[in-house]
């Protein structure tokens, strides 16, 4: 009982993560028509800014989490309009070669500039909290309870602003948006931005959990694909249920059936998925 | 002049869709653009809009040039359109698809809301709908929805491309006497339709077009009298 306890809340702890990566990620496809693969070094990237906030300039934890945020919004927006914009009305393959080649360059810049060695931040608190025997720390909690608040923020700036509304519009019929007179290039830069400032949080958030290097992100993005794909390519309610069906599964596996094919059996899972239900749980039927 | 359509040219890739095209139309007119499947009026409607860029020619709206401007900026202008594949918001309700239509305003609340009431008023049924997806709504209620959208910008011009295209008789009559009513209280009016009968009824002027040129100009009576518009488009 304790042990499924505890498998458990390191099963939401991990879905969170899941969640907000997939989120984020969902958010940009949606708008973008793209799967943006660059992700997962994004997420990266956040958790070596919030990393040398942290350590290097000794700044508060909340204060690294808040700089690592601002900045890869930033990123976010930097990157659709240089990098993703000049390729909307061109196939899918030059998009997909340059987020190739993107990944290329800033994981090598990471590696030559920071080394392959794993680093780690302090957790704000390193209190413990006991809960019907099961020890847990302050951390696991931190990391649930602030993606929830941040999904939950996310969906209410999508459903309750003008702004947000705009967003939905464009992802939904951009030609339709123009007409309006909505800026459907605006819409897209800040939708990428908020995607990849919710990869950054979650690696923060994870941060002194799980270690951080180079090519963290890889196992984190190929995960938070399969979670976009079960969940409906788009689809909010699919990616943030989908990522913690996946985190809980991902833990429940492991700690009772075996660590070696955990993905084997996650993959599997998602090719069964999708014979049944070709466009995902919550995916629009074409 | 509200607008002014000189020597335009457009293309899709090689294909050449408009030819030369000239239009006119003053404040307060309706004009109706005929022309059969293909001959290119809907791709005039998404050059004038912004939609589509032309290869030559020009576009003035009240003394300004419209072609070169993006298309989000044009409803600003004063012009609006209602697409031939309408376009509309399906996963979003009634009511945000409308207050969409009326982004230009940013937060003016008051306006917005007087909008809505006078949209409401022309299409009693998008109220009883306005929490409903608008993909959910039957073909001549998204026409509905199309049109009370468009409105909600207030513009001086408003495009219909083929309102009636797909939509029941009854519905179609009463289509066409909304876009009588909003052109009669000073909206003026761009109809394509196929439908020539209908939109000669309520039209002041017109033009025919033909593979993407425009082979005839004249008053709704002119056109309706015309031999070859008989034949071709009045099916007598
Ligand atoms: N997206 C497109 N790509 C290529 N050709 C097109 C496209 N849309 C329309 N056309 C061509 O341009 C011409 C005019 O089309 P359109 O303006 O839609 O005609 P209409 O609205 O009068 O039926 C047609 O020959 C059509 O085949
Ligand atoms: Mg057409």
């Amino acid at each position: 009982m304790g042990i499924l306890l505890q498998t458990l809340i390191n099963g939401i702890m991990l879905g969170s993560v899941y969640a907000m990566v997939a989120l984020g990620l969902t958010l940009i496809y949606g708008i973008l028509n793209v799967p943006n693969f660059v992700h997962g070094t994004l997420y990266m990237i956040g958790a070596y800014i919030a990393y040398f906030a942290i350590v290097s300039f000794g700044a508060p934890y909340w204060v690294g989490l808040i700089v690592s945020l601002i900045i890869l919004f930033a990123i976010g927006i930097l990157l659709e309009r240089i990098v993703f914009r000049p390729f909307y009305d061109k196939p899918l393959i030059n998009s997909f070669i340059v987020a190739v080649g993107l990944i290329l360059v800033l994981e090598n810049t990471a590696l030559s500039l920071w080394g392959p060695e794993f680093r780690q931040f302090a957790a704000p608190s390193d209190k413990v909290i006991k809960v019907m025997g099961v020890m847990i720390t302050a951390q696991r909690i931190i990391v649930i309870v602030t993606a929830a608040v941040l999904i939950w923020l996310v969906h209410l700036f999508i459903k309750k602003t003008r702004l947000g509304s705009a967003i939905e519009a464009t992802s939904q019929n951009p030609d339709g948006a123009l007409l309006m007179g909505i800026n459907i290039s605006h819409m897209r830069g800040i939708t990428f931005g908020i995607g990849t400032a919710l990869a950054a949080v979650a690696a923060v958030l994870v941060g002194p959990i799980l270690l951080i290097y180079p090519a963290m992100g890889h196992t984190v993005i190929g995960m938070a694909f399969v979670i976009i794909i079960i969940g409906g390519m788009g689809s909010f309610i699919g990616a943030v249920l989908g990522g913690y069906i996946i985190g809980i599964l991902e833990t429940l596996v492991t700690s009772y059936i075996t660590n070696f094919f955990t993905e084997a059996i996650i993959f599997g899972l998602l090719v069964l998925l999708l014979a049944v239900r070709p466009t995902g749980l919550f995916g629009k039927p074409h | 002049m509200l607008l002014e359509v000189r020597h335009l040219d457009c293309y899709y890739g090689q294909s050449q869709a408009l030819k030369e095209i000239n239009i006119e139309v003053e404040e307060g007119e309706c004009i109706c653009i005929l022309g059969a499947n293909g001959a290119g009026k809907s791709t005039l409607l998404k050059t004038i809009a912004g939609l589509m860029k032309p290869r030559r020619g020009e576009i003035w709206f009240t003394g300004k040039r419209m072609d070169e401007l993006p298309a989000y900026t044009i409803v600003r202008e004063g012009i609006t359109l209602c697409p031939e594949d309408k376009k509309i918001f399906p996963q979003m309700s009634v009511y945000k698809n409308l207050c969409l239509g009326a982004w230009i305003h940013g937060r003016k609340e008051e306006r917005i809301k007087a909008n809505l009431e006078h949209v409401y008023e022309l299409f009693p049924i998008l109220k009883e709908r306005s929490d409903q997806d608008a993909g959910t709504l039957s073909g001549g209620e998204q026409q509905m929805l199309v049109i009370g959208r468009s409105l909600m910008s207030n513009p001086r011009l408003l495009m219909l491309d083929e309102p009636s295209l797909g939509l029941a008789p009854m519905v179609v009559n009463s289509i066409f006497e909304t876009i009588k009513e909003i052109n009669a209280r000073k909206t003026t009016v761009l109809l394509v339709e196929q439908n020539a009968s209908m939109a000669l009824k309520i039209a002041t002027r017109g033009y025919v077009i033909e593979s993407g040129r425009i082979t005839m100009a004249g008053t709704a009576e002119e056109l309706l009298k015309n031999e070859k518009v008989k034949k071709a488009y009045l099916g007598i």
